[in-house]
C-alpha cells in the first residue's frame, strides 16, 4: 500500500469534512428535480466520503499523526485538524455506518414524509460528525459538536408528533446545557494552559480546583452526549422517536462522539497519570457503574422495542465509560473496541426493529411473537446482534467484554468484572424475551389449541426489501467476523490506538 | 491381568500435534449449519448427512486413542478471539469424547425412526448435529477459555432441542433451561476471569498455590457454572422439566451426555486445577479436605433427593430425569471423596469416571426405550400404560437390562462403578474415621435401594399388568430401533461381565496420569469385582430395596404427590428470582424516573422562576408606563401652564409696551418741560452769576476759615469710625426704590429680549 504524503493527507481530511457539508445544499435543491436524484446524491456523497477515508489507513497504521493549523481566530486560538489512529478509526466507523444507514433509508424513508428535509440533514450531520473526529483542538471540536447536536434535532423530531417534539425539546435543552458546560470547560483550559490544541500533549499538568472544574465540565458536556447517568434522560426519549435509520445513527455513532470527546480530554488535555493520582477517574468509574446497571435494569421494564434498545444503549455506553475510568491498556482497548462493537450491534438492532415496524407496524414487544417466522432474516440478524450484546462467544460483544474484564482484573477491580457480568445477565433477561417468542411462539392472534403438534404451520414470509436486508446482513457478518479473531482489523486498530494513547498520543 | 499387556506402555508427557480435535468439533458444527440450509424436501440427504457426520466424529475420536493413551494430542489456533483456541486431548477427555460420539451415533440412528413422526425435522437435525460439535469441544478443550466457548454454544444449541415441541410446557422448561444456562455460563466466565487474574493463564493445570485468597470464590463460581449443567441440587430444577419435554433421542442425549459436560468440568476443576495429589502441601490438604467434603455432601444430597423425587413421579421421562439427578449425585460424591483423599483418591476418581461411562449408556438407553413406548402409544403417564412386555418384548427386555445396570445388579454395568464409589467411601471412612463419612456411606446404600425401588415401580407399571384397551394393537418396531436398543443392552451386559477391561485399559492409566498412588491404586490394578465383599454390599442394597418397596407399594407411599410449595423452585428460586427482579427493576426505574423528575422539576422550577421574573418585569414595565403617563400628564399640565404663562407674559409684555410708549410720551413732554425750564434757568443763572461771583469771594474767605475747622473735625471723625464695611455702606445707601426700579427694568428688559427672540 502506498503511504501518502502529509500534504495529500491534509487535503483528503479537509475534503472528507467539507464535502458532505458542501453537498448538503446540492442535495436540498436536487429534491426539486427528482426524488431519485436526491437519493442517489445522498448515497453517492456518503459512499464517496467513506471511500475517501480508506486511503488514510496506511498513513495512520504506520503511526502517522497530522496536526495542522488552518487559521488562527485569536492568538493561540486556532481552527486546526488532527488525524491519528483514534480519529481515523472513529471516522471510518462513522462513515461506514452512515453509508449503510443511507442505503437502508432509501427504502425505509420511501414510506415517510418530509424526505427532502431528511436527506440533506442526514448528510450534513455526517459532515459535522466527521468534523468532530478530525478536529485538532477543543475549539473546532466544540463547534462541530454543537453543529452536529443541533442539526440532529431535526432528525429526532422528524415524525413531528407531539411525542417527538417533546423528546426533541428535551434533547435540545440537554444539548445546550452540555454545550455550555463544554464551552466553560474550554475556557478554563485556555485560561490554565494558554491553548486548547490537542497537539501539544498534556495541557493541564497539575491538579487544582479549576482543573477539576474543567474536568467536570467536560464530563457533563461529553457525558451528556454519551448518555452517562445522570445526564441520560434525553436519550430514551429521543432515540426511539426518530426514524429507525436515524435512531441507528444516533445510538450507533453519535453517542460515540461523547466517548470520543472524553478520550481526547483524558489523554490530551489531562493525562491518565493526573486523573489517577488525583482520583478523578473514580468519579467516572462510579458514574459508569451506575450507568451500566441503570440502563440494563430499566431496559427490562420497557415494553416498546425501540425504547428497550435505547436503554440498552445507555448500559452499553457505560461499558465504554468504565473502560475509560480504568485507564490501562486492556481496558482502553476494550473501551475502543466496544465503541465499534456497539456501533455494529446497536445499528443492526435498530435497523431490524425498524424493518419490523416498517413492515408490520408492531412496536410492542408482546406483539412480536412469531415475527421470526414471518421475517426470518431480519430476526436472524436481530438475534445475532442480541446474542453479541449478551456476550455469547464468538461474537464481538464477547470479545469487548472479555477485554474490558481483563483490564478490570489488571487494575485489581473484581467488582467491575462482576458488574459487567451482572449486566450481561440483565442483557440476556431483556433480549431473550424478544428473540425466543419471535422464533418459537405463535403470534397472539393464532390460537394455541388449533395448532396440531405434529403439523408445521406454514408462515407467509413477508420480509423487508433486499436492500434493507443486505445492510443488516453485512452488519451481522461484522459482528461475527470482528469477534472471531483478534487479528481482525477493528480489534488490531483498537489495540494500536490504546497503546498509542497510553504512550502519550504520539508526542 | 490386562494391565501387563506390553503394547500399552505409558510414556507420560509425549505431545502429539494434530488438527483432528479441531475437525472433530468443527465438522459437526458446520454440518449442522449445512443441514439447516438443505431444503425441506431432501429428507434423505439430511439423514445421510447427520449420520455421516456423527460417524465421522466417532471415527475421529477413535483415531485419537493411541495418542491419548500415551500422552496428549494438542492443537492450537492462536488467531482466535483473544486467547486463542487450544485443544488438548488427554485420556480423561478422550473417554468423554468417545462416550459422546458413541451415544450420539446410536441416538442418531434412533432419531430416524422417532423423528419421522415429528414436525420441524430440519431444525431438529441441524441443531442435533451442531450440538454434537459443541459438546465435543467442551471435552477436547485444552484450556478453560476454549471450554467456556463450547460450553456456551452447547447451551444455546441444545436449547432448541429442548423446546422442539413448542407447546406451553416445553417453552417454559426451555426458557428456564436457557436462563439458568446463561447464568451458569456467566458464573463460569467470572470464575475463569478470576483464575486468569490470579494466575495469568487459563490452562487446566494444578494452580492451587497461585490462587491465593480468591480460591474459594473461584471454586464456588466454577461449581455453580458446571453444577447447573450437571444438575446438582439445588441447581437441578431445570433438569426434570427440560429433559422430559424434549424429543426422546434428544432427552437421551441431554440426560446421558450433556449433563456429563458439567461433571467433566467439575472433575477438571476439582481434581486438576485445585488438587495435585503429589504436590499439595499440608495447608492445601486441609483446604482440599474442606472442598472435597463440601462437594461430597452436595453429591450425597443430590443423589438422595433425586432418588426420592424419582420415586414420587408418575411420568416415565420425569422418573428418568430425576434418576439422572440422583446419578450425578453419585459422580459428584465420588469426585468429592477423590478430592479429600488426596493421593489415595484413585478409587474415587476411577469410580466417578466409570460411573460417567455407565450412566451414559444406561440412561441414554432407558430414554430411548421409554421413547419407543411413547412413539407408539403417545403416553408418558405410567398409570395409563401397562402390559408392554407382551406388546414390545424387545423393549421390555432391553429396559430390564438397563434397569439392572442402573440398579447395580452384579453382571450389569452399574455394579462395578457403584462398587468403586462405595469402596472409596469405605476407604475414606477407614482413613478419617469420621461419623459424617459413615453417614454418607449409609445414605449411599439407601439411595441405591431407592433406585431399585423406582425402577421396579416403573417397570411394573409400564411393562407388566393388563394392557389398556386403547393401546391394545400390534406394534412393529423398525430395524434401526431394534438394533439401537439391543446394542445398548449388549454394551451394558458387556461392561457388566468384564468390568476390569475398561478399568485397567483406560481408567487406571487415566488415574496414573493424575499421579494417584497408594493403597487405592494398588487395589485398582486387580480389582476383584466378583468377590464376596463387594457382592455382599450389593446384596444388602437389594434386601433394603425389598424392605422399602414391598410395604411402600402396598400402602401406596409412592403415589404421594409432594405439594408444589415444597419444591426447590417454590422455596428458593421463585422468591429469590422474583425478589431480585423486582428490586432490580424497581431500583432502576426509581433512579431513572427520579432523575427524570429531578430534571423536570428543576425545569419547571426554573420556569416558575422565570415566570415570576417575567411578572416582575411586566410590573416594572407597568410602573414605568404609569410613571410615564403621570409624567406625561405632568408634562401636559406644565405645557398648559407654560402656555398660560406664555399668554401671561404676552399680555404683560403688551402692557409693558404700552407702559413704555406712555412713558416715552411722558419723557418727551418732560424733555420739553426741562428744555423750557432750562432756558429760564439759564437766564436766571446769568443773572445770578454776578451775584455769585460776589458771594464767592465772601464764601472763599469764610471757606478758608471753615476748611481749617473741617479738617480738624474730619481727623477727629476718622479716629472714631474704625471697622468700616463698604457692603453695609452700599446696602444702607441703596434705597428700596432704586432696587425696585432696577428689578422692573430688568424684568422689562428680559421680557423684551425674550419676546423679541420668540417672535
Amino acid at each position: 500500500m502506498v503511504v501518502l504524503g502529509s500534504s495529500t493527507v491534509i487535503a483528503i481530511v479537509i475534503f472528507i469534512v467539507a464535502f458532505p457539508i458542501l453537498m448538503t445544499p446540492v442535495i436540498m435543491f436536487s429534491c426539486r428535480a427528482s426524488e431519485q436524484l436526491r437519493n442517489f446524491l445522498a448515497l453517492a456523497v456518503s459512499a464517496i466520503t467513506f471511500l475517501a477515508i480508506l486511503p488514510l489507513y496506511p498513513f495512520v497504521r504506520g503511526g502517522g499523526v497530522i496536526q495542522y493549523t488552518l487559521f488562527e481566530v485569536l492568538p493561540n486560538l486556532e481552527v486546526s485538524l488532527r488525524l491519528d489512529l483514534l480519529s481515523f478509526g472513529l471516522a471510518a466507523l462513522a462513515a461506514l455506518i452512515w453509508l449503510l444507514c443511507t442505503i437502508y433509508s432509501i427504502d425505509y424513508m420511501a414510506k415517510e414524509h418530509a424526505c427532502s428535509r431528511y436527506y440533506p440533514v442526514l448528510i450534513f450531520t455526517l459532515g459535522s460528525c466527521l468534523g468532530i473526529f478530525f478536529a485538532g483542538d477543543l475549539f473546532s471540536l466544540f463547534i462541530f459538536f454543537e453543529l452536529m447536536s443541533l442539526i440532529a434535532y431535526i432528525l429526532v423530531i422528524h415524525e413531528e408528533t407531539e411525542e417527538a417534539l417533546k423528546a426533541g425539546y428535551k434533547y435540545l435543552v440537554m444539548t445546550i446545557i452540555g454545550g455550555l458546560a463544554l464551552f466553560f470547560g474550554m475556557i478554563i483550559v485556555f485560561e490554565l494552559g494558554g491553548t486548547v490544541s490537542l497537539g501539544v500533549g498534556t495541557i493541564i499538568e497539575e491538579s487544582s480546583l479549576l482543573a477539576l472544574l474543567a474536568f467536570i465540565c467536560f464530563l457533563i458536556g461529553f457525558g451528556m452526549k454519551a448518555g452517562m447517568f445522570p445526564l441520560h434522560v434525553w436519550l430514551p426519549d429521543a432515540h426511539p422517536v426518530a426514524p429507525s435509520p436515524a435512531s441507528a445513527l444516533l445510538s450507533g455513532v453519535m453517542l460515540k462522539t461523547g466517548a470520543y470527546g472524553l478520550l481526547r480530554v483524558i489523554f490530551h488535555v489531562f493525562s491518565p497519570d493526573l486523573l489517577q493520582s488525583s482520583g478523578w477517574d473514580t468519579i467516572l468509574g462510579v458514574l459508569a457503574v451506575i450507568t451500566i446497571l441503570l440502563g440494563s435494569a430499566v431496559a427490562l421494564t420497557q415494553t416498546d422495542i425501540k425504547r428497550r434498545l435505547a436503554y440498552s444503549s445507555i448500559g452499553q455506553l457505560g461499558y465504554v465509560l468504565l473502560g475509560l475510568s480504568i485507564l490501562n491498556n486492556n481496558a482502553i482497548t476494550g473501551a475502543i473496541f466496544h465503541i465499534f462493537s456497539h456501533a455494529f450491534m446497536k445499528s443492526i438492532l435498530f435497523l431490524a426493529a425498524g424493518a419490523i415496524i416498517w413492515n408490520t407496524g408492531k412496536r410492542q414487544i408482546e406483539d412480536l411473537k412469531g415475527i421470526g417466522r414471518q421475517m426470518p432474516v431480519t430476526m436472524g440478524c436481530f438475534s445475532i446482534a442480541a446474542l453479541a450484546m449478551i456476550g455469547i462467544p464468538p461474537l464481538n460483544g464477547f470479545l469487548s467484554k472479555w477485554t474490558l474484564a481483563l483490564g478490570a482484573l489488571d487494575a485489581n477491580a473484581v467488582i467491575y468484572v462482576l458488574v459487567l457480568l451482572i449486566s450481561s445477565l440483565l442483557n440476556a433477561l431483556y433480549y431473550l424475551p424478544i428473540i425466543i417468542p419471535a422464533f418459537f411462539d405463535l403470534p397472539g392472534d393464532m390460537n394455541h389449541d388449533e395448532h396440531d403438534e405434529h403439523h408445521e404451520i406454514k408462515f407467509e414470509i413477508q420480509e423487508a426489501t433486499p436492500r434493507m436486508l443486505s445492510v443488516m446482513i453485512v452488519l451481522a457478518l461484522f459482528t461475527f467476523v470482528f469477534g472471531l479473531t483478534p487479528n481482525n482489523i477493528v480489534y488490531a486498530l483498537s489495540r494500536l490506538t490504546a497503546a498509542f494513547l497510553l504512550l502519550g498520543g504520539g508526542f | 491381568m490386562f494391565a501387563a499387556a506390553p503394547d500399552f506402555v505409558i510414556e507420560a508427557g509425549s505431545h502429539h500435534y494434530s488438527s483432528i480435535p479441531l475437525w472433530i468439533t468443527l465438522v459437526p458444527m458446520l454440518a449442522g449449519i449445512g443441514i439447516y440450509l438443505l431444503k425441506d424436501l431432501w429428507e434423505t440427504a439430511r439423514k445421510v448427512c447427520t449420520l455421516v457426520t456423527s460417524f465421522a466424529a466417532l471415527v475421529g475420536v477413535i483415531l485419537l486413542f493411541p495418542f491419548a493413551l500415551t500422552g496428549t494430542v494438542n492443537y492450537d489456533l492462536i488467531d482466535f478471539m483473544q486467547m486463542g483456541l487450544f485443544f488438548e486431548v488427554d485420556l480423561i477427555g478422550w473417554i468423554f469424547a468417545f462416550l459422546i460420539t458413541t451415544v450420539w451415533f446410536l441416538a442418531t440412528l434412533f432419531s430416524f425412526a422417532y423423528m419421522d413422526l415429528e414436525h420441524n425435522r430440519r431444525r431438529y437435525y441441524s441443531f442435533f448435529t451442531f450440538t454434537l460439535g459443541a459438546t465435543l469441544g467442551v471435552v477436547l478443550a485444552g484450556d478453560f477459555f476454549t471450554l467456556f466457548l463450547f460450553f456456551e454454544l452447547m447451551t444455546l444449541s441444545s436449547f432448541v432441542l429442548v423446546i422442539h415441541e413448542q407447546d406451553v410446557e416445553s417453552m417454559r422448561a426451555g426458557i428456564l433451561y436457557l436462563y439458568l444456562g446463561i447464568f451458569g455460563g456467566l458464573s463460569l466466565l467470572f470464575a475463569i476471569l478470576m483464575l486468569f487474574g490470579a494466575t495469568g493463564s487459563v490452562e487446566i493445570v494444578p494452580a492451587l498455590e497461585l490462587l491465593g485468597g480468591q480460591r474459594t470464590a473461584i471454586y464456588v463460581f466454577f461449581l455453580i457454572g458446571f453444577g447447573i449443567k450437571a444438575g446438582l441440587v439445588p441447581l437441578h430444577i431445570w433438569l426434570p422439566q427440560a429433559h422430559p419435554v424434549a424429543p426422546s433421542p434428544a432427552s437421551a442425549l441431554l440426560s446421558g451426555i450433556l449433563i456429563k459436560s458439567g461433571a467433566y468440568g467439575i472433575l477438571r476443576v476439582t481434581l486438576i486445577l485445585f488438587s495435585s495429589p503429589d504436590q499439595a502441601g499440608a495447608a492445601d490438604i486441609s483446604y482440599l479436605f474442606i472442598i472435597g467434603n463440601a462437594l461430597m455432601w452436595i453429591g450425597i444430597v443430590t443423589m438422595l433427593a433425586g432418588a426420592v423425587m424419582a420415586l414420587l413421579q408418575s411420568n416415565m421421562k420425569r422418573i428418568l430425569a430425576y434418576s439422572s439427578v440422583s446419578q450425578i449425585g453419585y459422580i459428584a460424591t465420588a469426585l468429592g471423596v477423590a478430592t479429600f483423599l488426596g493421593i489415595e483418591g484413585g478409587m474415587g476418581f476411577a469410580g466417578a469416571v466409570y460411573h460417567v461411562i455407565n450412566h451414559a449408556f444406561f440412561k441414554a438407553g432407558l430414554f430411548m426405550m421409554v421413547g419407543t413406548v411413547y412413539m407408539y402409544t403417545h403416553e408418558l403417564e405410567i398409570f395409563r400404560l401397562g402390559g408392554m412386555l407382551k406388546k414390545m418384548p424387545l423393549v421390555a427386555i432391553t429396559f430390564l437390562v438397563a434397569a439392572f445396570g442402573i440398579a447395580g445388579i452384579p453382571g450389569f454395568n452399574g455394579y462395578p462403578s457403584k462398587t468403586l464409589i462405595h469402596d472409596s467411601l469405605l476407604i475414606a471412612y477407614r482413613d478419617y474415621g469420621l461419623f459424617s463419612l459413615d453417614l454418607a456411606e449409609k445414605i449411599f446404600v439407601l439411595t441405591s435401594a431407592l433406585t431399585i425401588c423406582y425402577f421396579i415401580k416403573l417397570f411394573r407399571r409400564v411393562f407388566l399388568g393388563p394392557v389398556p384397551e386403547k393401546l391394545d394393537v400390534s406394534y412393529h418396531l423398525p430395524l434401526s430401533v431394534k438394533a439401537v436398543l439391543s446394542s445398548f443392552a449388549l454394551v451394558i451386559i458387556g461392561i457388566g461381565l468384564f468390568p476390569n477391561l475398561i478399568l485397567e485399559r483406560v481408567l487406571v492409566p487415566a488415574a496414573e496420569m493424575l499421579n494417584y498412588e497408594g493403597y487405592a491404586m494398588d487395589h485398582l490394578y486387580h480389582f476383584h469385582f466378583f468377590e464376596w465383599h463387594p457382592l455382599e454390599a450389593m446384596l444388602i442394597v437389594i434386601v433394603l430395596a425389598a424392605v422399602i418397596y414391598i410395604p411402600g407399594a402396598y400402602r401406596r407411599w409412592f403415589d404421594w404427590k409432594p405439594p408444589w410449595w415444597l419444591s426447590v423452585y417454590a422455596l428458593l428460586y421463585r422468591p429469590v428470582t422474583h425478589r431480585l427482579m423486582e428490586v432490580t427493576c424497581r431500583a432502576g426505574v426509581f433512579v431513572d424516573s427520579s432523575v427524570d423528575t429531578a430534571y423536570n422539576r428543576s425545569g419547571s422550577a426554573a420556569k416558575t422562576w422565570c415566570t415570576y421574573v417575567g411578572s416582575l418585569d411586566s410590573k416594572l414595565d407597568d410602573l414605568y408606563e404609569k410613571s410615564g403617563k403621570t409624567a406625561r400628564k405632568l408634562a401636559d399640565r406644565s405645557t398648559d401652564m407654560d402656555s398660560k404663562l406664555d399668554q401671561f407674559y404676552e399680555k404683560s409684555g403688551d402692557m409693558a409696551r404700552k407702559l413704555a410708549d406712555r412713558s416715552t410720551d411722558m419723557d418727551s413732554a418732560l424733555n420739553e418741560a426741562y428744555r423750557k425750564t432750562g432756558e429760564a434757568a439759564k437766564k436766571l443763572a446769568e443773572q445770578t452769576s454776578d451775584a455769585d461771583r460776589k458771594l464767592d469771594n465772601v464764601y472763599n474767605k469764610a471757606g478758608q476759615k471753615a476748611r481749617s475747622q473741617m479738617e480738624k473735625r474730619l481727623s477727629e471723625k476718622k479716629d472714631r469710625s474704625e471697622g468700616f464695611d463698604p457692603v453695609k455702606w452700599t446696602t444702607k445707601n441703596l434705597s428700596f426704590d432704586t432696587l425696585l426700579l432696577f428689578l422692573v427694568l430688568g424684568i422689562v428688559l428680559f421680557v423684551i429680549f425674550y419676546y423679541g427672540r420668540t417672535n
